[in-house]
């Protein structure tokens, strides 16, 4: 993964050379949105899925008003070449490897960067570096995704398949070879489309690149969130792991209730024999907490849940004899057929649920 | 996590509480089938209610009474999708194609695969049938979330009640 960690650091050389490019950006006709992305507020909660709401949907505002703009940078070639001379930004090696999946301008042999990833890439003008450098520097702005995954990248070279345009045998070249240039440049739509040349860029495939570069960034979020999703590339096999864990929750939760069930003759078992036993106190909803704080377990991996869990579980087959609820022990060790005997019960379920409902 | 993970563990524990009172008053004699769909559904709801109404799925599960029982969809997706990999490289093989129809094929194909789990995790998410993918998404992350701690706090009484039993015998 030292792409990776490069790609990151070189994410934080941007930061820190922010000030001495935001002059320069100022000869661009693009500037006041770039000012605004940079002015764009940054999100403190690194895991914090519902702040990075906030910036793609800003982003989806100015995608939507700046499609004309776009098309005219996109569509005159000679302008870009203009932009080309006019701006060479320090040897930030982070810009640089970003570049290195827009060969679209070609010729410019810039090639400062000794790290490319894609050795027939020599086009690293200077028009590329500060499109690259817009989107890398909101890229810092959103905290939230400060980890370039190659799943996603590679998931992401998959689905712009469809979205190429055959114009450049070097653009197809580049796309593959590319990785972590990709990332940064994905939360940037429409960033990301004025720096494509000859892609489509009629509204459609704008929005929809927007849509999918939000995607992109949710199931990064996911991926964070599901122990074990990190190293794993690619969509399908990602929602495969977080389908495994979704299932693997929800079947702890039936689990844990049905033990719970069994633990206890009554329904309202935490208040009366946990409490009495465990505190000695009188029962009210204040002690729970502070009964259950001391108890809680930490979040551990995946397979830490299921060994706890199972270990949970032999440990309450354990205790059923002793209790001397043996009628208990054959419906605990078979709990999916049990489950499957629940619909018998269904009505007075109902009848709970709508009165819990009211209640709650 | 946008919400802390011990106020929303607060917040569950203090909602399950009062729907287990609710339920104390409603039967006396109830089998152990009938305690557990009791006590998951009290649990359940308090998930839900503890959100407050934010993310689609607590709403979904509080409007709808029961959930069934997992569904084991993803062994019969994961047939499928090889199925339709081996199809796709049978027509890779046959047909002359270059590098632009490979591609086709890889991406048709990857696409074929992610709608599948999509599909799956429709299925689990309550609610979730009605979602486009970016919702689905978040509605994910949440739900992750409120599971753990859902787990968390079960996990954590059901030991406490383990210990509180001990000393009886």
């Amino acid at each position: 993964m030292e792409s990776n960690a490069g790609a990151t650091e070189t994410r934080s050389n941007v930061t820190v050379s922010d000030g001495g490019e935001v002059a320069a950006f100022e000869s661009l006709q693009f500037t006041d949105e770039i000012h605004r992305l940079i002015s764009a507020p940054a999100t403190d909660n690194a895991s914090s899925f519902t702040a990075l709401l906030e910036l793609p949907a800003t982003q989806v505002v100015e995608l939507l008003h700046s499609p004309e703009s776009v098309k005219l940078i996109v569509a005159s070639a000679p302008n870009v070449e203009d932009f080309k001379g006019s701006f060479h930004f320090p040897s930030n090696t982070g810009l640089i490897q970003k570049d290195a999946r827009f060969s679209v301008f070609s010729g410019e042999g810039n090639n400062k960067n000794d790290k490319s990833n894609s050795p027939e890439m020599t086009s690293k003008n200077s028009s590329a570096n500060l499109e690259k450098a817009v989107k890398s520097e909101p890229a810092e702005t959103a905290s939230s995704l400060p980890l370039v995954s190659d799943p996603t990248v590679e998931n992401r070279n998959i689905k712009r398949k469809d979205r190429e345009k055959k114009v450049k045998g070097s653009t197809k070249k580049s796309k593959p070879a590319t990785n972590e240039s990709l990332e940064d440049a994905e939360k940037l739509p429409y960033v990301h489309v004025r720096a494509r040349r000859g892609q489509a860029t009629d509204s459609h495939s704008l929005a929809e690149r927007a849509r999918r570069e939000k995607i992109n960034a949710r199931m990064k979020l996911l991926q964070e969130l599901v122990p074990g999703c990190n190293k794993i590339s690619g969509t399908a096999l990602v929602l495969d792991e977080i389908i495994n864990h979704v299932q693997s929750l929800q079947r702890q939760v039936e689990f844990l209730s049905m033990s719970l069930a069994a633990v206890n003759p009554r329904i309202d078992f935490n208040l009366d024999s946990s409490f009495t036993s465990e505190s000695g106190s009188t029962m009210d909803g204040g002690n729970f907490p502070s009964l259950v704080t001391p108890l809680m377990w930490p979040d551990v991996q995946v397979n830490g849940y299921r060994q706890q869990f199972q270990h949970q579980w032999h440990f309450d087959t354990l205790k059923q004899p002793i209790w001397g609820r043996e009628e208990v022990c054959n419906n605990y060790v078979t709990p999916e057929n049990s489950l499957l005997s629940y619909d018998s019960s269904a009505n007075s379920a109902t009848l709970h649920a709508n009165q819990l409902k009211m209640e709650l | 996590m946008h919400l802390p993970h011990s106020t929303l563990k607060q917040e569950f524990v203090k909602k399950w509480i009062m729907g287990l009172q609710r339920c104390k008053f409603s039967n006396k004699n109830m089998s152990i089938f009938e305690r557990k769909k009791a006590i998951k559904l009290s649990a359940d709801t308090a998930m839900a209610s503890a959100r407050k109404g934010l993310t689609c799925w607590s709403r979904a599960l509080i409007s709808t009474p029961d959930r069934s029982a997992v569904p084991t969809t993803t062994r019969r997706a994961s047939l499928a999708c090889k199925k339709i990999v081996k199809r796709s490289r049978r027509i890779r093989r046959t047909a002359k194609c270059g590098a632009a129809r490979k591609r086709q094929i890889t991406r048709s194909v990857a696409q074929c695969l992610v709608r599948k789990r999509t599909q799956i995790l429709k299925s689990l998410i309550p609610g979730g049938e009605f979602m486009n993918e970016v919702c689905l998404i978040e509605e994910t992350l949440d739900y992750i979330t409120s599971l753990r701690v859902q787990v968390d706090v079960m996990r954590s009484l059901a030991s406490a009640s383990v210990r509180a039993s001990e000393p009886h015998n």
